[in-house]
């Protein structure tokens, strides 16, 4: 099992009432799993994945990642492991403006402590597995919207994570670019990494191997 | 990753501009006004410390009696240094100086050629080996050797001589001693309070060699053995007053040693020092303080800009976030940036130093030069700055901005706006007040120069040429001057006197009755008449002194002022008018006028009593001539002055001061502070403002879409530039309430140094208020304005 979510609650207070974002929520996700979160707008995908990728906490409820107590955890120890073994992709990409294509991929890797020598085989690897070798010298803005989230996953793939939280990949793309990162997931996918993906669509939806839906919250069982 | 750093921090520089401009201008003069005013700190710290003998030579000072209010004096008889020499073992060696003349400006004669001379020392040959001459003509030893020798520094030697051979040259001192040159020495330091230009040797003078324990004219040196024990050597020099001085004659009552490298700075509550060359070291204090506190101003921009720019950045803080970075990895990125945009900025403010020292020179009249930039302990003061202006401007942004979270990406966060928003506000507010308080400053003193410039002195300083005449040879030369000058149309009246107002009197008590023991300390001055009309004094009984005293007549006939004549205790002045009065003078001194007071002293005193009195046997020389002239063109009739003076006195120089510049120069050091504050309050306003423009830009670009919406539901642009110019304004009001209050505390501080004061009024804070307001508008509107005439369809769009 890579993780569990056990009777998870999630709330805010506005105005002296509570209002629930994750409501008794249980769901379980094992390696190798490609699955696709679906929801309208304020379903709680988004808070989900964040809850999942521990940038986010919780009121109530276990959540298990690995066999270790993520709820119990302090923040410094649960940012350890989310930077070991997870991964994110984002909609907006989200790439650092400052700086180029290779270093946007190097990124994570300076914040490890790996070696220069090392660092340059892996990016350059990466480079070469999606065909932006030619682009790596680039700002981010000198690219379409496609190429940056080929960039984007490149970044999120370079330090090996054992699970993709990817927040709505292609909500900023066309339909032949989005295509294109749907079938890189599933590659992915089919080489071992575990993906969870939120999404509107549901030919995007189709890539992955089970489908959670939600409303309000809550799992919607229909 | 440092490298990485590096390359984050430079493109982020880059990307932006007015960020980067602003910062580093701000940065930039800020610490330009710090190293102009380190190398002049450095400069007047090092005052005195070359000699070898430094540690040890000090510097015996004297504490008066009751009479004389406790005052601390440099000059004490010619009998200490001796008896100190001889009787106290601790002491190597002593030397007594004292400026020829009494510190009158000398008329040497070579050849047939006149020169005046304003440093030229009678000392004690122990001098030379004291302070480390270096003889580069004659030596140590052979410099006294014979009677009459005098020694010249090299400049000296140039003026006097140009190229041609001193030695043994002869050089005639004010029409009675002739010397002979002995010896040319390497110039002392220039920052040394060592000032003589030419010394001879004060054993072949009455000086030297007849020593007794009355008048206080010698200021005396001594070298102690090295760990001498300071508070010992006081306790067994003061023990020498009983040992030596009568009870009933003792007006001083402790000798206290001060350290020669002290001098320069802490010898304001020391009186009648010879040196001019003495600073201040509140005068320091107040420099560093004002100079600290513009480059604490050019950090606040720093601070604010940078948060300021939290929001564009805040987005790739949290990605690194997510990709791994840890708290301690932004930190260090934020700090990297603030290092090298402080490194660019001391880059600039160093050049920029270079080009304005010229400047900083004529406004300050320092000798400050190219090399004292350079000096080490500005290099390293640089790198301190550096640190230092790092940490202080880079907390801020760093600790803030290092704390957002990861998850600004994923809502469109609130970033901790409300906190940062206080801050940034505090700091801005914290700026305007500092500029108010300087604002306030500039005028309140500008105020009193303006006061102290119209203040009726009770007499008339302007059109009087003070003209030298102590190195006349005879009275009658003096006589046929006055004469010939009294001929000439120009010339209003002239008056001979020991001394201008406050320059050169006497210190002597005038008695009550024969009772009165202490009598009223006062000051006097012989004349020979004609001084009522001359100064224009206010006459308020009486009558001027008498034109002619005939032969035989003994009497000393005075004029005093109304302080004297509160102290007799007279009702009325005319009551005072023939009445006999008690002087030091001489038992039968006759009043024959009551002047109104009149300050004759700085403003920065209570008037005393003063007394000028006439006599056929006045102790004291007529030293001076005081000219009042009323010419159109002045030049003309100084020339004429010149060639009457040398027609009669053809053998002494022509020296002369005008009296109402001599009186401008007892405010020399005010002036300076003037106009130092005025620079300072204008940099501090400058920088403040760049940080506001910047400000006012950020929060335009903030608040884009909002102001968008606002023109799309019908707002003006006039409405949208109050807007914006509003919540700035507001803070410069809060700055204005904080400041009032210092500001006026402050000033009038200031004021209390002086008798003689204006007050401070309201109009002087309202004109601040406003001036603050209307820099803080100017600059915030053209951003206000800018943002609000922008087409609202493209702030809308691009979100």
């Amino acid at each position: 099992m890579l993780l569990e979510l056990n009777n998870i609650f999630k709330w805010v207070n506005q105005g002296g009432k509570r209002i629930f974002l994750l409501s008794d929520l249980n769901f379980n996700v094992e390696e190798g799993e490609f699955i696709s979160i679906m929801g309208p707008s304020g379903s709680g995908k988004s808070t989900l994945l964040n809850v999942i990728g521990m940038l986010d906490g919780f009121q109530e409820g276990e959540y298990n990642f690995l066999n270790q107590p993520v709820h119990a955890m302090k923040d410094k120890e649960r940012s350890k492991l989310y930077k070991e073994y997870i991964g994110f992709v984002f909609q907006a990409y989200h790439l650092i403006d400052e700086l180029t294509v290779y270093e946007n991929i190097e990124t994570p890797l300076l914040y490890k402590n790996i070696k220069s020598s090392e660092r340059k085989a892996l990016v350059a690897d990466m480079l070469d597995r999606f065909n932006i070798v030619g682009k790596k010298d680039l700002f981010p803005s000198q690219l379409s919207g496609g190429q940056q989230q080929l960039v984007g996953i490149s970044r999120a793939l370079i330090t090996k994570p054992k699970l993709i939280l990817a927040d709505e990949p292609t909500g900023n793309l066309n339909s032949k670019q989005s295509e294109e990162i749907m079938q890189l997931f599933k590659e992915l996918n089919q080489e071992g990494v575990t993906i969870i993906q939120a999404t509107h669509s549901e030919s995007n939806a189709a890539y992955g191997s089970r489908i959670l839906h939600l409303l309000d919250g809550r799992r919607n069982p229909h | 990753m440092i490298r990485n750093y590096f390359k984050i921090a430079w493109r982020n520089i880059r990307a932006n501009k007015l960020f980067t401009v602003l910062n580093i201008a701000g940065l930039a003069i800020g610490i330009c006004v710090c190293i102009i005013l380190f190398s002049f700190v450095n400069t007047e710290l090092s005052f005195d410390k070359m000699y070898s003998n430094s540690d040890d030579i000090y510097r015996v000072n004297m504490e008066t009696s009751e009479e004389y209010n406790f005052e601390t004096w440099a000059t004490m008889p010619n009998a200490v240094g001796p008896a100190l020499e001889q009787d106290i073992p601790q002491i190597k060696r002593m030397a007594r100086l004292i400026k020829d003349d009494f510190g009158a400006t000398a008329s040497l004669k070579i050849g047939d050629k006149n020169f005046t001379e304003n440093n030229l020392y009678l000392a004690d040959s122990s001098v030379f080996k004291m302070f480390d001459f270096e003889f580069l003509q004659g030596n140590v030893e052979t410099a006294f050797s014979k009677p009459k020798s005098v020694v010249l520094s090299q400049t000296t030697k140039k003026r006097l001589f140009g190229n041609q051979e001193a030695m043994g040259q002869l050089i005639t001192v004010n029409n009675h001693d002739t010397l002979e040159v002995s010896g040319i020495y390497a110039d002392l330091p220039k920052i040394s309070v060592m000032d003589f230009n030419m010394v001879y040797n004060i054993m072949d003078s009455w000086m030297g060699t007849n020593v007794y324990w009355s008048n206080a004219s010698y200021e005396t040196f001594v070298q102690l053995e090295p760990n001498a024990n300071i508070p010992e050597i006081e306790n067994q020099a003061s023990a020498l007053i009983d040992k030596y001085v009568d009870k009933e004659d003792q007006y001083f009552t402790k000798f206290l040693l001060q350290p020669l490298t002290k001098i320069h700075l802490y010898s304001a509550e020391v009186r009648e020092g010879y040196s001019t060359k003495l600073g201040s070291i509140t005068t320091i204090k107040s420099l560093l303080f004002l100079s600290l506190l513009v480059l604490f101003i050019a950090c606040i921009n720093y601070m604010n800009l940078a948060t300021a720019n939290s929001r564009k950045r805040a987005k790739s803080i949290g990605m690194n976030k997510v990709l791994g970075a840890s708290r301690r990895h932004m930190l260090s990125l934020f700090y990297v940036e603030t290092g090298i945009m402080v490194f660019l900025s001391i880059v600039i403010g160093y050049a920029i130093s270079f080009l304005i020292l010229p400047l900083f020179r004529s406004i300050t009249g320092n000798e400050l030069g190219y090399q004292d930039l350079l000096a080490a302990p500005i290099l390293i003061g640089l790198l301190i700055i550096w640190i230092l202006v790092t940490l202080i401007a880079g907390s801020y942004p760093a600790i803030s901005m290092s704390s957002i979270s990861p998850l600004i990406l994923v809502n469109k966060s609130k970033t901790k706006g409300a906190a940062s928003e206080l801050v940034r506000k505090g700091l801005v507010v914290f700026q305007f007040a500092a500029s108010i308080v300087l604002i306030i400053a500039v005028t309140v003193i500008l105020q009193q120069m303006s006061f102290i410039k119209n203040k009726n002195l009770g007499y008339d300083p302007s059109g009087i040429v003070a003209v030298s005449v102590s190195s006349a040879e005879t009275g009658q030369q003096i006589q046929s001057l006055i004469k010939s000058l009294e001929r000439q149309v120009a010339v209003e009246s002239v008056s001979a006197v020991q001394s201008m107002p406050g320059a050169n009197e006497s210190g002597r008590a005038v008695l009550k009755l024969a009772t009165d023991n202490t009598g009223m300390p006062i000051a006097s001055c012989r004349t020979d008449g004609n001084i009522v009309q001359t100064l224009k004094l206010n006459v308020l009984a009486g009558t001027e002194l008498p034109e002619t005293i005939t032969e035989g007549d003994s009497i000393i006939y005075t004029l005093i002022n109304e302080k004297i004549l509160n102290y007799l205790g007279y009702q009325t002045p005319d009551e005072a008018i023939g009445k006999i009065i008690h002087t030091e003078l001489g038992p039968r001194a006759l009043i024959t006028g009551v002047v109104e007071n009149f300050n004759f002293n700085s403003l920065k005193e209570d008037i005393g009593g003063y007394m000028y009195y006439k006599s056929r046997r006045a102790p004291e020389g007529i030293r001076t001539l005081l000219v009042r002239y009323n010419s159109q063109n002045l030049s003309q009739f100084m020339e004429q002055l010149q060639s009457t003076f040398n027609e009669a006195l053809p053998n002494t120089a022509f020296d002369y001061q005008f009296l109402d510049r001599h009186v401008a120069q007892l405010y020399a050091s005010e002036e300076r502070t003037a106009r130092t504050a005025t620079i300072f309050s204008a940099l501090a306003i400058f920088i403040a403002c760049l940080g506001l423009f910047g400000l006012a830009a950020f929060t335009a670009e903030q608040r884009r879409k909002e102001i968008g919406v606002r023109k799309v539901l019908g707002a003006t642009v006039t409405g949208i530039t109050q807007l914006l110019s509003k919540d700035f304004l507001k803070l410069v009001l809060v700055a204005f309430v904080i400041a009032a209050p210092v500001a006026y505390w402050l000033m009038h501080k200031w004021l209390l140094d002086f008798a003689y004061r204006t007050e401070i009024t309201w109009w002087v804070f309202v004109f601040a208020g406003l001036a603050a307001l209307l820099i803080a508008l100017l600059t915030v509107s053209f951003q206000a304005i800018k943002a609000a005439v922008a087409n609202p369809v493209k702030s809308l769009r691009t979100e």
